[in-house]
């Protein structure tokens, strides 16, 4: 039986755990908040140290809490990151998303910074400032930076931010063999615009029960008992992180598939490993490639995602056309499934819009925290209500309750 | 048999396979491909400097790929593939010819109609000249667009 708007509007008769207020995905002054309360705070992705090989090479990164970072390998090989603004006139410093320059220089007057951020040129810095300002006043902001986990440059904006070891705390141990194996490279970069909220993208990364939109995954795990795919387990970690267990992926029950033999060093043969970190990063380690997610919130409804694929550093040229070629089967912008896993999270965004009259989202599958569970999916929002500190199932209470008092 | 060729032939290939592909003709569109057809899609990252190959397929495993791709979830609406061929080089001795083409790919929304640009690029073809007519033995799509929002299942 159909419902109408005030039982559509009904929150769940279940706890608050179990379901999301749909504004949390749409609000805009939620975002803002998103923005304030983790995003400036949050130990962020930024690039792979494969990116910057050598000394002066840089990558740019378009950070979620508003800034333009600039990633530099300085000369001693240390890489360090700096908001990429000119200190003298606030003009971008680099426009090119990567390349190598002895020193950063500002096209707009010149002035020159090394890869420690100190300044070392102000074309005619005398006849122009004296004694009144001189190059130590005018170094560039550095913002924190760490190098881990398998080679991933990390970033923060905040000084004062907790370290990304205690962050990520035993999240990623699950994967470290697999991840300080052997120097990886990155294979492919690219981003996807969408009119979608960054937490519906995270939250298909954070339940398998979605693999009933996929085909490839029905019938190379879900469908054949001796995979393991219904044994495999969420494990949830403090500070919102959460990883799902190994499973023998039969990639031979998809025609097309192409796969080779190929794996992973300390990888079981068509294993499988999923790490999910918050506030939006997924590790996923599939037989022969490492694919990780980051995402680029922009607005409540709009999200860079940024796609990287790796590889390994001793790669032959074979061997990475191989590791492209597995990957290409169900991801990329072709692939089977991400495809799939974009146009539903879209869809959600469409059909949630702000202003749209919504729903209550429903995260309660309970099964043993095995692979259907949607526990990943609550264990993110108990993380979420707590730095934003509103319930993630009923985020307006406390104006609610001011309101009611007035 | 070698076939004499001349431009316009090589040209109406290139466009056929542009309409056999907009018709989701897939069969249509192998018909116009050699036994020995390879299909590749590739896109150059300046973020890192190196060259990212999304598809990479003989002719045996494309076929399979359009064999599966009912069973899939996947965006409905139309692509449409406008190509200009740019410049043929043709090896007499190879019984081939080399045709580039500059290609831009449209996406019409079903609901409303709108039509979006999709993707740029260039098709690099190598077409046989060994049959009684031209066919598509390989098929490099050489992408500038790498932002393709939520992607396709479709060759381009």
């Amino acid at each position: 039986m159909s419902r109408n708007s005030m039982q559509w509007r009904q929150r769940p008769k279940l706890p608050p755990t179990h379901f999301a207020d749909p504004s949390i995905y749409s609000d805009p002054d939620l975002f803002e908040e998103e923005k304030e309360k983790i995003f400036k705070h949050a130990w962020w992705l930024a690039v792979h140290e494969s990116e910057l090989p050598a000394p002066g090479d840089f990558r740019t990164y378009r950070h979620p809490g508003d800034a333009q970072l600039v990633i530099v390998r300085g000369e001693d090989m240390k890489v360090r990151a700096f908001l990429n603004i000119c200190p003298h006139r606030g003009n971008l410093l680099v426009y090119a998303p990567s390349g190598n320059a002895k020193n950063l220089v500002c096209i707009f007057h010149q002035w020159a910074f090394n890869g420690k951020g100190d300044c070392v040129d102000i074309p005619r810095e005398k006849a122009g400032y004296q004694e009144r300002i001189c190059r130590n006043d005018v170094a560039l902001r550095e913002v924190r930076t760490a190098v881990s986990y398998g080679g991933f440059v990390w970033v923060n904006l905040d000084d004062n931010a907790p370290s990304l070891e205690s962050e990520i705390g035993s999240a990623l141990d699950y994967m470290l063999p697999e991840l300080e194996a052997e120097p990886m490279q990155t294979l492919w970069y690219y981003q996807a615009r969408l009119k979608t909220n960054f937490k519906l993208i995270h939250d298909t990364n954070s339940e398998f029960y979605h693999d009933y939109l996929h085909i490839y995954n029905r019938i190379t795990g879900m469908l054949k008992p001796d995979t393991g795919y219904f044994q495999r387990k969420y494990t949830a970690f403090p500070g919102g992180h959460a990883s799902v267990g190994s499973m023998n992926v039969s990639y031979e029950s998809y025609k097309s598939s192409g796969r080779g033999q190929l794996g992973w060093p300390h990888l079981a043969p068509n294993g499988w490993k999923l790490v999910d970190l918050f506030p939006c990063i997924t590790f996923n380690l599939r037989t022969s490639v490492l694919r990780i997610d980051s995402y680029i919130p922009v607005a409540p409804d709009d999200v860079i995602y940024e796609f990287r694929l790796l590889g390994l550093k001793s790669d032959s040229p074979e061997i990475r056309r191989q590791r492209e070629k597995d990957s290409a089967v169900i991801w990329g912008p072709f692939g089977r499934n991400l495809h799939e896993d974009l146009l539903a999270s879209s869809g959600q965004g469409m059909a949630m819009a702000n202003g749209s009259e919504a729903m209550y989202v429903l995260q309660a599958r309970e099964e043993d925290l095995t692979i259907h569970d949607e526990v990943g999916m609550r264990h993110y929002l108990a993380e979420w209500s707590r730095r934003i500190g509103r319930s993630s199932s009923d985020p307006y209470a406390s104006e609610r309750l001011a309101a009611r008092a007035a | 048999m070698t076939h004499t060729v001349d431009r316009s032939e090589l040209e109406e290939l290139v466009y056929e396979t542009c309409a056999r592909l907009d018709e989701k003709d897939f069969k249509g569109f192998l018909g116009l491909c050699d036994p020995a057809f390879a299909y590749k899609v590739s896109a150059y990252a300046p973020e890192v400097q190196r060259e990212m190959t999304w598809l990479d397929r003989d002719r045996a495993e494309i076929e399979e790929f359009f064999g599966m791709l009912p069973k899939h979830n996947t965006d409905r609406n139309p692509l449409s593939r406008h190509a200009q061929v740019t410049k043929v080089r043709l090896d007499a001795a190879r019984q081939r010819a080399e045709v580039t083409s500059t290609v831009q790919i449209f996406r019409t929304q079903l609901d409303g109609g709108a039509t979006e640009l999709f993707a740029v690029g260039r098709y690099l073809d190598t077409i046989s000249l060994q049959a009684d007519a031209p066919r598509l033995l390989a098929r490099h799509v050489k992408l500038d667009t790498r932002d393709l929002g939520w992607g396709t299942h479709l060759p381009l």
